[in-house]
Protein backbone atom coordinates (compact mmCIF):
# COMPACT_ATOMS: atom_id res chain seq x y z
CA UNK A 1 0.00 0.00 0.00
CA UNK A 2 1.41 3.56 -1.18
CA UNK A 3 2.26 6.26 1.45
CA UNK A 4 -1.37 7.67 0.35
CA UNK A 5 -3.12 4.34 1.05
CA UNK A 6 -1.99 4.14 3.97
CA UNK A 7 -2.38 7.83 5.67
CA UNK A 8 -5.64 7.27 4.92
CA UNK A 9 -6.04 3.91 6.69
CA UNK A 10 -4.38 5.30 9.79
CA UNK A 11 -6.67 8.27 9.61
CA UNK A 12 -9.88 5.97 9.37
CA UNK A 13 -8.90 4.06 11.92
CA UNK A 14 -8.53 7.07 14.38
CA UNK A 15 -11.45 8.18 12.89
CA UNK A 16 -13.80 4.97 13.95
CA UNK A 17 -11.90 4.55 17.27
CA UNK A 18 -13.11 8.41 17.97
CA UNK A 19 -16.99 7.66 16.86
CA UNK A 20 -17.56 4.57 19.37
CA UNK A 21 -15.39 5.91 21.91
CA UNK A 22 -17.85 9.10 22.12
CA UNK A 23 -20.74 6.87 21.51
CA UNK A 24 -20.60 6.06 24.90
CA UNK A 25 -21.01 9.47 26.29
CA UNK A 26 -24.27 10.27 24.43
CA UNK A 27 -27.53 10.72 26.54
CA UNK A 28 -29.25 7.70 23.99
CA UNK A 29 -26.28 5.49 26.07
CA UNK A 30 -27.33 5.14 29.21
CA UNK A 31 -31.30 5.28 29.27
CA UNK A 32 -31.94 3.67 32.94
CA UNK A 33 -31.94 7.37 34.78
CA UNK A 34 -32.64 10.76 33.51
CA UNK A 35 -29.32 12.16 31.65
CA UNK A 36 -27.86 15.43 32.83
CA UNK A 37 -26.35 18.22 30.78
CA UNK A 38 -22.72 18.37 31.02
CA UNK A 39 -20.89 21.18 29.66
CA UNK A 40 -17.30 19.13 30.10
CA UNK A 41 -18.47 16.09 27.99
CA UNK A 42 -20.31 18.10 25.14
CA UNK A 43 -16.67 20.60 24.82
CA UNK A 44 -14.93 17.60 24.66
CA UNK A 45 -17.45 16.08 22.01
CA UNK A 46 -17.29 19.34 20.08
CA UNK A 47 -13.43 19.17 20.30
CA UNK A 48 -13.18 15.40 19.22
CA UNK A 49 -16.13 16.26 16.07
CA UNK A 50 -13.71 19.06 15.32
CA UNK A 51 -10.65 16.66 15.38
CA UNK A 52 -12.96 14.47 13.27
CA UNK A 53 -14.45 16.74 10.58
CA UNK A 54 -10.66 18.27 9.81
CA UNK A 55 -8.97 14.92 9.57
CA UNK A 56 -12.20 13.97 6.94
CA UNK A 57 -11.66 17.56 5.08
CA UNK A 58 -7.20 16.85 4.99
CA UNK A 59 -7.14 12.97 4.71
CA UNK A 60 -10.39 12.21 2.70
CA UNK A 61 -10.97 15.25 1.10
CA UNK A 62 -7.28 15.77 0.08
CA UNK A 63 -7.39 19.35 1.43
CA UNK A 64 -3.54 18.97 3.06
CA UNK A 65 -1.93 19.36 -0.77
CA UNK A 66 -4.67 21.74 -2.47
CA UNK A 67 -4.36 25.58 -2.81
CA UNK A 68 -3.86 27.86 0.03
CA UNK A 69 -7.04 29.58 -0.34
CA UNK A 70 -8.64 26.09 -0.08
CA UNK A 71 -7.12 25.47 3.24
CA UNK A 72 -7.67 28.83 4.05
CA UNK A 73 -11.94 28.52 3.55
CA UNK A 74 -12.18 25.23 5.02
CA UNK A 75 -10.25 25.81 8.55
CA UNK A 76 -12.35 29.01 8.31
CA UNK A 77 -15.56 27.14 8.14
CA UNK A 78 -14.37 25.02 10.55
CA UNK A 79 -13.45 27.77 12.92
CA UNK A 80 -17.35 29.69 12.54
CA UNK A 81 -19.22 26.94 12.59
CA UNK A 82 -17.67 25.22 15.99
CA UNK A 83 -17.30 28.34 17.53
CA UNK A 84 -20.89 29.21 16.72
CA UNK A 85 -21.86 26.39 18.43
CA UNK A 86 -19.75 26.31 21.24
CA UNK A 87 -20.87 29.82 21.50
CA UNK A 88 -24.61 29.14 21.50
CA UNK A 89 -24.22 26.51 24.01
CA UNK A 90 -22.38 27.87 26.65
CA UNK A 91 -23.88 31.28 26.79
CA UNK B 1 -8.98 35.35 -9.94
CA UNK B 2 -11.04 33.99 -13.41
CA UNK B 3 -11.20 30.10 -11.82
CA UNK B 4 -14.79 30.21 -12.24
CA UNK B 5 -14.57 31.86 -15.41
CA UNK B 6 -12.24 28.88 -17.91
CA UNK B 7 -13.69 30.43 -21.18
CA UNK B 8 -12.94 34.14 -22.16
CA UNK B 9 -15.71 36.12 -22.84
CA UNK B 10 -15.77 39.43 -22.53
CA UNK B 11 -18.35 40.65 -20.23
CA UNK B 12 -19.66 43.52 -21.91
CA UNK B 13 -19.38 42.58 -25.79
CA UNK B 14 -22.68 43.14 -27.45
CA UNK B 15 -20.39 42.83 -30.63
CA UNK B 16 -21.30 38.89 -30.08
CA UNK B 17 -25.31 37.75 -29.55
CA UNK B 18 -27.85 38.81 -31.24
CA UNK B 19 -30.25 41.82 -30.87
CA UNK B 20 -33.32 40.09 -29.84
CA UNK B 21 -31.79 38.12 -27.46
CA UNK B 22 -30.04 40.78 -25.53
CA UNK B 23 -33.24 42.87 -25.32
CA UNK B 24 -34.49 39.89 -23.46
CA UNK B 25 -30.93 39.31 -21.32
CA UNK B 26 -32.00 42.94 -20.45
CA UNK B 27 -35.65 42.61 -19.74
CA UNK B 28 -34.68 39.93 -17.65
CA UNK B 29 -33.23 41.46 -14.28
CA UNK B 30 -35.89 44.32 -14.98
CA UNK B 31 -38.54 42.49 -14.70
CA UNK B 32 -37.80 40.95 -11.33
CA UNK B 33 -36.60 44.48 -10.20
CA UNK B 34 -40.48 45.35 -10.91
CA UNK B 35 -41.17 42.40 -9.07
CA UNK B 36 -38.73 42.28 -6.40
CA UNK B 37 -40.77 45.93 -5.37
CA UNK B 38 -44.30 44.61 -5.89
CA UNK B 39 -43.87 41.33 -3.44
CA UNK B 40 -41.44 43.68 -1.12
CA UNK B 41 -42.65 47.00 -0.44
CA UNK B 42 -45.97 46.97 -2.10
CA UNK B 43 -48.06 44.31 -1.39
CA UNK B 44 -45.41 43.04 1.46
CA UNK B 45 -45.25 39.07 1.08
CA UNK B 46 -41.67 38.74 0.95
CA UNK B 47 -40.99 38.36 4.07
CA UNK B 48 -44.24 36.83 4.68
CA UNK B 49 -46.69 38.41 7.72
CA UNK B 50 -46.68 35.62 10.07
CA UNK B 51 -48.54 32.58 10.43
CA UNK B 52 -49.36 32.98 14.18
CA UNK B 53 -51.67 35.83 14.92
CA UNK B 54 -55.23 35.69 14.72
CA UNK B 55 -57.95 36.51 12.55
CA UNK B 56 -58.09 39.66 13.77
CA UNK B 57 -54.76 40.10 13.00
CA UNK B 58 -55.03 38.91 9.41
CA UNK B 59 -58.09 41.64 8.97
CA UNK B 60 -55.55 44.18 10.50
CA UNK B 61 -52.57 43.34 8.11
CA UNK B 62 -55.28 43.88 4.98
CA UNK B 63 -56.59 47.31 6.53
CA UNK B 64 -53.24 48.67 6.81
CA UNK B 65 -51.42 47.97 3.15
CA UNK B 66 -55.18 47.81 1.83
CA UNK B 67 -53.59 50.14 -0.64
CA UNK B 68 -50.54 48.96 -1.90
CA UNK B 69 -51.54 45.34 -2.15
CA UNK B 70 -54.29 46.35 -4.81
CA UNK B 71 -51.99 48.79 -6.66
CA UNK B 72 -49.24 46.16 -6.38
CA UNK B 73 -50.89 42.99 -7.07
CA UNK B 74 -52.80 44.58 -10.30
CA UNK B 75 -49.75 46.13 -11.87
CA UNK B 76 -48.84 42.37 -11.42
CA UNK B 77 -51.88 41.21 -13.05
CA UNK B 78 -50.68 43.33 -16.16
CA UNK B 79 -47.04 42.32 -15.94
CA UNK B 80 -47.40 38.68 -14.88
CA UNK B 81 -46.57 37.72 -18.72
CA UNK B 82 -43.22 38.50 -18.05
CA UNK B 83 -42.42 36.01 -15.75
CA UNK B 84 -43.08 33.49 -19.18
CA UNK B 85 -40.85 35.55 -21.30
CA UNK B 86 -38.08 34.96 -18.26
CA UNK B 87 -39.04 31.38 -18.53
CA UNK B 88 -38.96 31.42 -22.01
CA UNK B 89 -35.09 33.16 -22.71
CA UNK B 90 -33.89 30.68 -20.42
CA UNK B 91 -35.64 28.19 -22.24
CA UNK B 92 -34.03 29.39 -25.24
CA UNK B 93 -30.41 29.45 -23.86
CA UNK B 94 -30.97 25.93 -23.04
CA UNK B 95 -32.29 24.91 -26.61
CA UNK B 96 -28.76 25.88 -27.46
CA UNK B 97 -27.25 23.18 -25.28
CA UNK B 98 -26.41 19.53 -26.85
CA UNK B 99 -28.54 17.36 -24.80
CA UNK B 100 -31.86 18.11 -26.81
CA UNK B 101 -34.76 20.20 -26.43
CA UNK B 102 -36.93 18.24 -24.31
CA UNK B 103 -35.02 19.67 -21.43
CA UNK B 104 -35.71 23.34 -22.20
CA UNK B 105 -39.39 22.37 -22.76
CA UNK B 106 -39.09 20.45 -19.06
CA UNK B 107 -37.92 23.55 -17.78
CA UNK B 108 -40.39 25.88 -19.34
CA UNK B 109 -43.05 23.71 -18.62
CA UNK B 110 -42.18 23.18 -14.59
CA UNK B 111 -42.01 27.37 -14.41
CA UNK B 112 -45.08 28.06 -15.76
CA UNK B 113 -47.31 25.69 -14.19
CA UNK B 114 -45.39 27.00 -10.81
CA UNK B 115 -46.33 30.52 -11.35
CA UNK B 116 -49.83 29.43 -10.56
CA UNK B 117 -49.77 28.66 -7.07
CA UNK B 118 -46.02 30.50 -6.71
CA UNK B 119 -47.59 33.79 -7.18
CA UNK B 120 -51.12 34.37 -8.97
CA UNK B 121 -52.81 32.35 -6.30
CA UNK B 122 -51.57 34.83 -3.51
CA UNK B 123 -52.31 37.59 -6.13
CA UNK B 124 -55.72 36.89 -6.58
CA UNK B 125 -56.49 35.37 -2.47
CA UNK B 126 -54.92 39.19 -1.57
CA UNK B 127 -56.88 41.29 -3.97
CA UNK B 128 -60.21 39.18 -2.83
CA UNK B 129 -59.53 40.37 0.76
CA UNK B 130 -58.98 43.80 0.42
CA UNK B 131 -61.81 43.97 -2.29
CA UNK B 132 -64.56 44.03 1.15
CA UNK B 133 -62.79 44.97 4.28
CA UNK B 134 -65.48 44.20 6.02
CA UNK B 135 -66.04 40.50 4.83
CA UNK B 136 -66.29 37.42 8.16
CA UNK B 137 -62.66 37.75 9.70
CA UNK B 138 -62.86 33.58 9.15
CA UNK B 139 -63.11 34.46 5.36
CA UNK B 140 -60.28 36.74 5.56
CA UNK B 141 -58.25 34.75 7.72
CA UNK B 142 -58.56 31.98 4.97
CA UNK B 143 -57.59 34.18 1.95
CA UNK B 144 -54.54 35.10 3.83
CA UNK B 145 -53.68 31.54 4.83
CA UNK B 146 -54.57 30.44 1.24
CA UNK B 147 -52.41 33.00 -0.12
CA UNK B 148 -49.14 32.39 2.03
CA UNK B 149 -49.82 28.83 1.85
CA UNK B 150 -49.39 28.51 -1.90
CA UNK B 151 -46.85 31.45 -2.14
CA UNK B 152 -44.66 29.91 0.36
CA UNK B 153 -44.94 26.39 0.51
CA UNK B 154 -45.93 26.26 -3.65
CA UNK B 155 -42.19 25.85 -4.50
CA UNK B 156 -42.47 22.01 -5.05
CA UNK B 157 -43.66 23.10 -8.18
CA UNK B 158 -40.47 24.59 -9.10
CA UNK B 159 -38.08 21.77 -8.15
CA UNK B 160 -38.86 19.74 -11.59
CA UNK B 161 -37.63 22.74 -13.53
CA UNK B 162 -34.47 22.88 -11.41
CA UNK B 163 -33.74 19.30 -11.94
CA UNK B 164 -34.11 19.27 -15.59
CA UNK B 165 -31.89 22.34 -15.47
CA UNK B 166 -29.00 20.49 -13.03
CA UNK B 167 -29.31 17.45 -15.65
CA UNK B 168 -29.33 20.10 -18.67
CA UNK B 169 -26.28 21.85 -17.59
CA UNK B 170 -24.19 19.00 -16.47
CA UNK B 171 -24.66 16.87 -19.79
CA UNK B 172 -24.68 19.68 -21.70
CA UNK B 173 -21.20 19.61 -24.14
CA UNK B 174 -21.77 22.97 -25.37
CA UNK B 175 -21.10 24.68 -21.72
CA UNK B 176 -24.01 27.26 -22.17
CA UNK B 177 -23.98 27.91 -18.54
CA UNK B 178 -20.58 26.70 -16.32
CA UNK B 179 -21.31 23.07 -14.16
CA UNK B 180 -21.49 24.81 -11.21
CA UNK B 181 -24.62 26.91 -11.87
CA UNK B 182 -26.32 22.87 -11.92
CA UNK B 183 -25.62 22.41 -8.28
CA UNK B 184 -26.76 26.27 -6.78
CA UNK B 185 -29.90 24.50 -8.76
CA UNK B 186 -29.69 21.60 -6.78
CA UNK B 187 -29.44 23.73 -3.49
CA UNK B 188 -32.97 25.08 -4.42
CA UNK B 189 -34.81 21.84 -4.70
CA UNK B 190 -33.52 21.20 -1.05
CA UNK B 191 -34.96 24.21 0.21
CA UNK B 192 -37.85 23.64 -2.04
CA UNK B 193 -37.93 20.19 -0.30
CA UNK B 194 -37.63 21.73 3.10
CA UNK B 195 -40.11 24.25 2.28
CA UNK B 196 -42.89 21.26 2.55
CA UNK B 197 -42.95 22.18 6.61
CA UNK B 198 -44.17 25.09 6.07
CA UNK B 199 -47.67 23.35 5.55
CA UNK B 200 -47.33 21.50 9.34
CA UNK B 201 -46.16 24.43 11.22
CA UNK B 202 -47.72 27.91 12.60
CA UNK B 203 -44.51 29.13 13.70
CA UNK B 204 -40.50 28.62 14.51
CA UNK B 205 -37.80 27.44 11.98
CA UNK B 206 -39.90 25.27 9.61
CA UNK B 207 -43.36 27.91 9.46
CA UNK B 208 -43.64 29.83 6.64
CA UNK B 209 -41.84 32.84 7.65
CA UNK B 210 -39.41 30.57 9.79
CA UNK B 211 -35.35 31.08 9.81
CA UNK B 212 -34.66 27.96 7.76
CA UNK B 213 -37.97 27.33 6.10
CA UNK B 214 -38.02 31.08 4.94
CA UNK B 215 -35.41 33.07 5.42
CA UNK B 216 -32.42 30.59 4.36
CA UNK B 217 -34.06 29.74 1.55
CA UNK B 218 -34.46 33.66 0.56
CA UNK B 219 -30.27 33.68 0.55
CA UNK B 220 -30.29 30.72 -1.41
CA UNK B 221 -32.75 31.53 -4.00
CA UNK B 222 -31.26 35.35 -4.31
CA UNK B 223 -27.56 33.85 -4.92
CA UNK B 224 -29.41 31.11 -7.55
CA UNK B 225 -31.48 34.45 -9.11
CA UNK B 226 -28.38 36.74 -9.08
CA UNK B 227 -26.00 33.83 -10.76
CA UNK B 228 -28.98 33.22 -13.71
CA UNK B 229 -28.81 36.68 -14.36
CA UNK B 230 -25.11 37.11 -14.77
CA UNK B 231 -25.07 33.62 -16.56
CA UNK B 232 -27.85 34.72 -19.20
CA UNK B 233 -25.63 37.81 -20.09
CA UNK B 234 -22.22 35.41 -20.67
CA UNK B 235 -24.50 32.98 -22.64
CA UNK B 236 -26.01 35.98 -25.04
CA UNK B 237 -22.70 37.55 -25.42
CA UNK B 238 -21.17 34.22 -26.27
CA UNK B 239 -23.24 33.18 -28.98
CA UNK B 240 -22.16 34.31 -32.73
CA UNK B 241 -24.43 36.98 -34.51
CA UNK B 242 -24.28 34.63 -37.49
CA UNK B 243 -25.69 31.36 -35.44
CA UNK B 244 -28.27 29.52 -37.76
CA UNK B 245 -31.92 30.36 -35.77
CA UNK B 246 -33.41 27.84 -33.28
CA UNK B 247 -36.14 25.64 -34.28
CA UNK C 1 -0.84 19.44 10.45
CA UNK C 2 1.21 22.30 8.93
CA UNK C 3 3.02 22.01 5.95
CA UNK C 4 6.61 22.32 7.00
CA UNK C 5 7.98 19.76 4.77
CA UNK C 6 9.87 21.23 1.85
CA UNK C 7 8.80 18.42 -0.87
CA UNK C 8 5.10 20.10 0.03
CA UNK C 9 6.86 23.57 -0.09
CA UNK C 10 8.22 22.79 -3.40
CA UNK C 11 5.47 21.15 -5.59
CA UNK C 12 3.17 23.24 -6.48
CA UNK C 13 -0.56 22.36 -5.07
CA UNK C 14 -3.34 20.71 -6.77
CA UNK C 15 -7.15 21.21 -6.58
CA UNK C 16 -8.88 17.47 -6.51
CA UNK C 17 -11.28 17.45 -8.79
CA UNK C 18 -12.96 20.51 -10.15
CA UNK C 19 -14.04 24.07 -8.60
CA UNK C 20 -17.13 23.20 -9.97
CA UNK C 21 -17.72 20.90 -7.26
CA UNK C 22 -15.88 22.52 -4.82
CA UNK C 23 -18.24 25.25 -5.60
CA UNK C 24 -21.28 22.46 -4.67
CA UNK C 25 -19.08 21.41 -1.64
CA UNK C 26 -18.64 24.56 0.01
CA UNK C 27 -21.67 26.20 -0.94
CA UNK C 28 -23.60 23.36 0.71
CA UNK C 29 -20.90 23.24 3.70
CA UNK C 30 -22.26 27.10 4.46
CA UNK C 31 -25.56 26.19 3.99
CA UNK C 32 -25.51 23.43 6.51
CA UNK C 33 -23.86 25.15 8.73
CA UNK C 34 -26.51 27.60 8.57
CA UNK C 35 -29.01 24.92 10.12
CA UNK C 36 -26.76 23.74 12.34
CA UNK C 37 -26.56 27.09 14.17
CA UNK C 38 -30.28 28.03 14.15
CA UNK C 39 -30.44 24.60 15.73
CA UNK C 40 -28.14 25.38 18.55
CA UNK C 41 -30.22 28.48 18.53
CA UNK C 42 -33.52 26.49 19.46
CA UNK C 43 -31.42 23.90 21.69
CA UNK C 44 -30.23 26.86 23.96
CA UNK C 45 -33.76 27.99 24.62
CA UNK C 46 -35.12 24.54 25.04
CA UNK C 47 -32.15 22.70 26.74
CA UNK C 48 -33.83 20.15 29.21
CA UNK C 49 -36.39 19.29 26.29
CA UNK C 50 -33.89 18.84 24.06
CA UNK C 51 -31.69 16.93 26.09
CA UNK C 52 -34.43 14.57 26.87
CA UNK C 53 -35.50 13.95 23.43
CA UNK C 54 -32.23 13.08 22.55
CA UNK C 55 -32.51 10.30 25.17
CA UNK C 56 -35.00 8.67 22.71
CA UNK C 57 -32.74 8.19 20.06
CA UNK C 58 -31.09 5.01 18.71
CA UNK C 59 -27.54 5.38 19.87
CA UNK C 60 -26.61 1.94 18.17
CA UNK C 61 -27.82 2.74 14.95
CA UNK C 62 -25.93 5.99 15.46
CA UNK C 63 -23.07 4.55 15.89
CA UNK C 64 -23.53 2.11 13.52
CA UNK C 65 -24.34 4.28 10.78
CA UNK C 66 -21.79 6.65 11.62
CA UNK C 67 -19.31 4.00 11.06
CA UNK C 68 -20.86 3.27 7.83
CA UNK C 69 -20.29 6.54 6.34
CA UNK C 70 -16.77 6.66 7.42
CA UNK C 71 -15.66 3.19 6.38
CA UNK C 72 -17.46 4.14 3.09
CA UNK C 73 -15.31 7.45 2.66
CA UNK C 74 -12.43 5.28 3.52
CA UNK C 75 -12.90 3.30 0.47
CA UNK C 76 -14.01 5.69 -1.80
CA UNK C 77 -11.00 7.59 -0.98
CA UNK C 78 -8.79 4.21 -1.93
CA UNK C 79 -10.62 4.17 -5.08
CA UNK C 80 -9.30 7.78 -5.93
CA UNK C 81 -5.48 5.88 -4.69
CA UNK C 82 -6.21 3.27 -7.27
CA UNK C 83 -7.95 5.42 -10.46
CA UNK C 84 -4.00 7.31 -10.18
CA UNK C 85 -2.16 4.48 -10.29
CA UNK C 86 -4.17 2.82 -13.17
CA UNK C 87 -5.96 0.00 -11.37
CA UNK C 88 -9.39 0.71 -12.62
CA UNK C 89 -10.94 -2.61 -11.93
CA UNK C 90 -9.87 -2.19 -7.92
CA UNK C 91 -11.02 1.17 -7.82
CA UNK C 92 -14.23 0.13 -9.30
CA UNK C 93 -14.76 -2.76 -6.82
CA UNK C 94 -14.06 -0.02 -3.83
CA UNK C 95 -16.44 2.59 -5.58
CA UNK C 96 -19.08 0.04 -5.09
CA UNK C 97 -17.96 -1.00 -1.61
CA UNK C 98 -19.03 2.70 -0.91
CA UNK C 99 -21.94 2.86 -2.18
CA UNK C 100 -23.15 -0.31 -0.58
CA UNK C 101 -22.34 1.47 2.25
CA UNK C 102 -24.67 4.37 1.43
CA UNK C 103 -27.40 2.12 0.27
CA UNK C 104 -26.97 0.45 4.22
CA UNK C 105 -27.04 4.13 5.88
CA UNK C 106 -29.86 4.67 3.99
CA UNK C 107 -31.84 1.85 5.09
CA UNK C 108 -30.82 2.00 8.55
CA UNK C 109 -32.10 5.50 8.87
CA UNK C 110 -35.38 4.59 7.25
CA UNK C 111 -35.88 2.01 9.99
CA UNK C 112 -34.56 4.30 12.88
CA UNK C 113 -37.16 6.92 11.50
CA UNK C 114 -39.99 4.56 11.35
CA UNK C 115 -39.53 3.28 14.64
CA UNK C 116 -38.94 6.94 16.22
CA UNK C 117 -42.58 7.82 14.68
CA UNK C 118 -43.94 4.06 15.77
CA UNK C 119 -42.75 5.71 18.69
CA UNK C 120 -44.56 8.20 19.30
CA UNK C 121 -41.30 10.91 18.60
CA UNK C 122 -43.20 13.33 15.62
CA UNK C 123 -42.88 16.65 14.19
CA UNK C 124 -44.71 17.67 17.38
CA UNK C 125 -41.42 17.75 18.82
CA UNK C 126 -38.86 20.75 18.23
CA UNK C 127 -35.82 18.72 18.54
CA UNK C 128 -37.73 15.33 16.41
CA UNK C 129 -38.62 18.34 14.17
CA UNK C 130 -34.96 19.36 13.55
CA UNK C 131 -34.31 16.13 13.15
CA UNK C 132 -35.86 14.60 10.71
CA UNK C 133 -35.32 18.06 8.37
CA UNK C 134 -32.05 18.15 9.01
CA UNK C 135 -31.20 13.87 8.76
CA UNK C 136 -33.56 14.00 5.64
CA UNK C 137 -32.02 16.83 4.04
CA UNK C 138 -29.06 14.60 4.69
CA UNK C 139 -30.64 11.51 3.52
CA UNK C 140 -31.10 13.42 0.06
CA UNK C 141 -27.47 13.96 -0.50
CA UNK C 142 -26.74 10.67 -0.09
CA UNK C 143 -29.18 9.39 -2.58
CA UNK C 144 -27.74 11.76 -4.73
CA UNK C 145 -24.75 10.84 -3.74
CA UNK C 146 -25.10 7.37 -4.62
CA UNK C 147 -26.01 8.29 -7.93
CA UNK C 148 -22.68 10.11 -8.61
CA UNK C 149 -20.57 7.38 -7.47
CA UNK C 150 -23.48 5.41 -10.06
CA UNK C 151 -22.32 7.63 -12.50
CA UNK C 152 -18.40 7.19 -11.48
CA UNK C 153 -18.69 3.42 -11.44
CA UNK C 154 -19.83 3.52 -15.11
CA UNK C 155 -17.13 5.95 -16.33
CA UNK C 156 -14.81 3.77 -14.84
CA UNK C 157 -16.00 0.37 -16.78
CA UNK C 158 -15.43 2.55 -20.04
CA UNK C 159 -11.84 2.23 -20.72
CA UNK C 160 -12.23 5.74 -23.06
CA UNK C 161 -13.48 7.62 -19.81
CA UNK C 162 -11.42 6.75 -17.35
CA UNK C 163 -10.04 10.07 -15.71
CA UNK C 164 -8.76 10.34 -11.89
CA UNK C 165 -10.09 14.04 -12.63
CA UNK C 166 -13.94 12.65 -12.35
CA UNK C 167 -12.87 9.98 -9.22
CA UNK C 168 -11.71 13.11 -7.47
CA UNK C 169 -14.61 14.95 -8.25
CA UNK C 170 -17.04 12.49 -7.33
CA UNK C 171 -15.18 11.20 -4.05
CA UNK C 172 -15.12 15.15 -2.92
CA UNK C 173 -18.98 15.25 -3.03
CA UNK C 174 -18.79 11.61 -1.10
CA UNK C 175 -16.93 13.07 1.42
CA UNK C 176 -18.92 16.18 2.39
CA UNK C 177 -21.74 13.43 2.68
CA UNK C 178 -19.58 11.79 4.94
CA UNK C 179 -18.48 15.24 7.14
CA UNK C 180 -21.87 16.44 7.83
CA UNK C 181 -23.32 13.65 9.09
CA UNK C 182 -20.15 13.52 11.56
CA UNK C 183 -21.16 16.64 12.53
CA UNK C 184 -24.86 15.43 12.85
CA UNK C 185 -23.81 12.43 14.54
CA UNK C 186 -22.33 15.13 17.53
CA UNK C 187 -24.54 17.73 17.76
CA UNK C 188 -28.15 15.44 18.24
CA UNK C 189 -26.79 12.21 19.37
CA UNK C 190 -23.48 13.14 21.00
CA UNK C 191 -23.63 16.42 23.05
CA UNK C 192 -25.46 16.91 26.01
Amino acid sequence: MDLQSRAITWVWGLLVLITIGTGWLAPAAHTNHLAQASAPITVLVLGLALIKSRLIIRYFMEVRRAPRWLRLTTDGWLAALFGAVLVSYLI
Amino acid sequence: MSVLTPEQVSPTATDGGKRDVWWMTWFFPAWYGVFGVIICLLTRVTPPPRPDVTAAGKVAFFAQHHLTIQIGFTVLLVLLGGAAMTNGLVAYQMKRMSVGSAFAYGYLGGMSVGAIPGFLLVTVCFLTAAFRPDRNPELTSLLYDLGMLSYNGSLGCFSVAYLVLAIAILYDRNEIFPKWFAYISIWQIVTEVIATQMFVFGSGPFAWNGSIAFWLAVVVFSVWLGALIVLLRRAAAAEPVDAPALD
Amino acid sequence: MTQTDPATQLESTTLPGDINMWVMVLGDMVIFAGYFVIFMIYRSMNRQEFLHAQQHLNIAIGVTNTVILLTSSWVVALAVQAVRAGEFEKSTRLVLAGGVGGIAFMVLKGYEWASKIAAGHTNSETFYSFYYVITGVHLLHVLIGLIVLGVLVRELRNPAKRRPWMAETGATYWHMVDLLWVIIFALFYVMR
